[in-house]
């Protein structure tokens, strides 16, 4: 078999042993990496109805089909465990040199169950796996834990993934950390923190057999030579963070956490300005040639020396969202987040939730007290200093908001809700627990349904159904008969993208048009040259659609019905008062019928459960039998 | 007729201004603005314009008063007086 070794290595903490299991070539044509497979192995090792934070959880780590080889930008892996947000399946998606590394160890994917008893880190050295003590590196940060790492061995091949002090102490919006990448959203770092696990670190020295290494060869040049074209130049001048001007300008920036879609100081907190005034430099991950990584600098004052990169979506939560104005609290804010293994954005929407509770009375500047501030402070839209405190109180669990915060805004507003009779829910922006991303989507019709009926949450990354919103392609402020489609088959798109995987800023350079036609046989051109597979579009097509359905099986196992594709009460019944946007909300009636459209669409039931047949027809004959309907 | 064009992105930093005020005759078409930016700002050509100097660089695209997005079939339709248009690469992610 080439592209992969066909072992799956399990980690067991609690007996601290590893077997090897095996899996035949079909097996990975069906799942074949990042977070297909890793969910795929969700399935197979969590014990359904676990608590996330129990031993039953598992963590499972799917390698990338494309990682070590030449192929540009599939330096990426994938993580999934049962999500202690959500309750349902935790998906990530990380990158950069520890995808490489696990590659060329020969594991293509790895599985850690169990619970440790004292903190552990585990040193997977090509074929050995070996425990040990972490006691050395609890209450280090993110970068500081794979430095100390790196140093005690004096190589930096070993790569490392580690949580920092808000995995560890347990906050649901905590992340993993490698190589400055995050894998983010769903609260991972919280599931690592909950089996003592600090890092897994990995050195790979083997090779990487592909079945054509001429033709693979020739086909990542094309690809790389467009990518240093204008089809990636946004994204290696501005980065990401140059959405801030566009949202803003159609109505759709969240802003004092998604009471309004424009934000009077936008051109404060813009890619632009970022680049103009703290741009430092770009960086990229391994294996890619697009460099779209925009290192912001915040040179003096009271934010300085905060240093780090800064997407779009991080920004508009830890900027326009809290209502702050001040690009070097942003810069801070985020930085604190990467530092400490919080998720950017679900610390963002949290802490905005916080700040319209404090500012409508819910709560007072004493709960707010910390360490640091034993009076507590103002939490005000607005206040940069507050929404950095925020950070590090929500990492450390300090203090009574610390710890509230700590769980994500669903729980948070849940137990405020009861211990003192009020109605947060009204404005705790999240979708199954999971905080929204950086689109309101009042008036991105399409949008909506695909973010109600996420696997995984409120998540933009797994769902792409904003695109034809935003772009024009259909009219975003209304909703017909053919969004039902127009979600599945972007949310499908994005899959396969995300199971390969390779990054989705390649999408326009197979042949300039990111499109399926445009991509997808390129992309088979790819998988056959590493594997000797006979893939077509077709078989591309399968991937997404696939990988898609292996999630939800897991959420149905978890419990999933259809009132759990919700939106927040906010855009259902409060819209926008200005800007481009305003006057729209999905109403339920709405949500309701675009849902029916979409199941129909997968072709499920009207309920949302899948039918066996559907399921058999997938080649998910076992998944079938449990949960087809 | 007068028209309002701002710039984000890498427009804006290939012109080096934030927004321009333009006199246009009646019946200039999208694709003429292209042109005239074209030829008064060459540093777009290859980022935001295409080699052909009328014709913008996916993703960058032309938005109407906050509300519409000009499509590239739509090119040769024409603006009208007082009308404010933004050129943005819109493509999300992040």
């Amino acid at each position: 078999m080439h592209g992969y070794s066909g072992k799956i290595l399990h980690i067991d903490l609690t007996a601290r042993k590893t077997w090897v299991e095996t899996k035949p070539e079909e097996w990975y044509k069906m799942y074949i990496g990042g977070v297909a497979m890793a969910s795929r192995l969700a399935w197979e090792n969590i014990e359904s109805g676990c608590d996330p934070l129990s031993p039953g959880n598992v963590i499972c780590i799917a390698g990338g089909l494309f990682a070590g080889t030449p192929v540009p930008v599939g330096g990426k892996y994938g993580m999934a465990s049962k999500s202690p947000l959500t309750g349902f399946i935790g998906d990530s998606l990380s990158g950069s040199w520890l995808a490489v590394t696990l590659k060329r160890s020969e594991w293509d994917g790895i599985v850690i169950h169990g619970t440790s008893e004292d903190w552990v880190r585990v040193f997977v050295d090509d074929d050995r796996v070996t425990f040990h003590d972490a006691s050395n590196l609890v209450g280090l940060n993110t970068y500081e834990t794979e430095d100390a790492i790196r140093d005690e061995y004096g190589d930096d091949q070993i790569r490392t993934a580690c949580i920092g002090p808000a995995g560890e102490n347990l906050s649901r919006i905590a992340n993993v950390s490698n190589d400055g990448r995050k894998a983010g959203r769903t609260g991972q770092g919280a599931v690592w923190g909950s089996k003592k696990l600090k890092a897994l670190s990995i050195r790979g020295t083997k090779g990487v057999s592909v079945a054509d290494p001429d033709a693979l060869l020739q086909l990542s040049y094309d690809i790389l030579q467009a990518a240093q074209g204008p089809h990636t130049q946004k994204y290696r001048i501005l980065g990401t963070s140059s959405n801030v001007l566009n949202m803003n300008r159609l109505g759709l920036l969240p802003t004092r956490n998604y009471q309004q879609g424009t934000f009077e100081d936008a051109e404060l907190v813009s890619g632009e300005y970022l680049h103009e005034n703290y741009k430092a430099k770009t960086t990229a991950c391994a294996q890619c040639p697009i460099a779209c990584e925009q290192i912001g600098h915040v040179k003096e004052g009271p934010f300085a020396p905060a240093m780090g990169h800064i997407e779009y979506e991080s920004l508009f939560a830890l900027s326009s969202n809290c209502g702050v104005s001040d690009m070097e609290a942003s810069i801070k804010a985020i930085v604190n987040c990467n530092d400490l293994g919080l998720d950017t954005m679900s610390t963002g929407v949290t802490i905005s939730w916080a700040m319209e509770s404090y500012e409508k009375g819910v709560f007072t500047k004493e709960d707010f007290k910390c360490e640091k501030y034993p009076e507590g402070f103002e939490a005000r839209f607005g206040n940069g200093e507050a929404m950095v405190a925020l950070t590090e109180m929500i990492a450390h669990r300090d203090g009574y908001m610390g710890d509230l915060l700590a769980e994500g805004t669903k729980r948070a507003s849940a137990r405020v809700d009861e211990e003192r009779g009020t109605e947060t829910y009204k404005w705790a922006m999240n979708i199954k627990g999971l905080e929204l991303p950086g689109y309101d989507a009042r008036a991105l019709k399409t949008f909506s349904v695909g973010l109600a009926a996420g696997t995984r949450g409120g998540c933009h990354n797994r769902s792409a159904a904003y695109d034809p919103d935003i772009k024009g392609d259909v009219d975003r402020f209304t909703i017909d008969d053919t969004r039902g489609e127009l979600a599945k088959s972007t949310e499908e798109y994005a899959a396969v993208y995300d199971t390969l995987p390779l990054c989705k800023f390649i999408r326009r350079c197979f042949t300039g048009k990111a499109d399926r036609a445009g991509a997808w046989p390129a992309i088979a051109q790819l998988i056959n040259a590493v594997t000797g597979w006979d893939f077509d579009y077709d078989a591309v097509d399968l991937i997404g659609e696939r990988a898609h359905t292996i999630k939800k099986a897991f959420n149905i196992r978890e419990g999933w019905t259809r009132a759990d594709d919700y939106l927040p009460w906010r855009w259902h019944h409060e819209p926008m008062k200005e800007g481009a946007s305003a006057g729209h909300v999905v109403t339920e009636e709405e949500l309701e019928y675009l849902k029916d459209l979409y199941y129909e669409a997968k072709g499920w039931t009207k309920e949302g459960f899948i039918p066996k047949e559907k399921l058999i027809e997938l080649g998910m004959d076992d998944v079938a039998e449990e949960i087809g309907v | 007729m007068r028209i309002q064009l701002e710039l984000f992105g890498l427009a804006r930093i290939a012109a080096g201004t934030k927004e321009l005020a333009l006199e246009l005759e009646e019946g200039t078409a999208f694709r003429d603005i292209v042109r005239l930016l074209s030829a008064r700002y060459p540093a777009m050509i290859g980022n935001v314009i295409q080699p052909d100097g009328e014709t913008l660089q996916p993703p960058n695209i032309f938005n109407l008063n906050t509300r519409r997005m000009i499509q590239a079939d739509q090119m040769d339709e024409c603006p009208n007086d007082g009308d404010r248009i933004v050129l943005m690469s819109m493509s999300a992610g992040g």
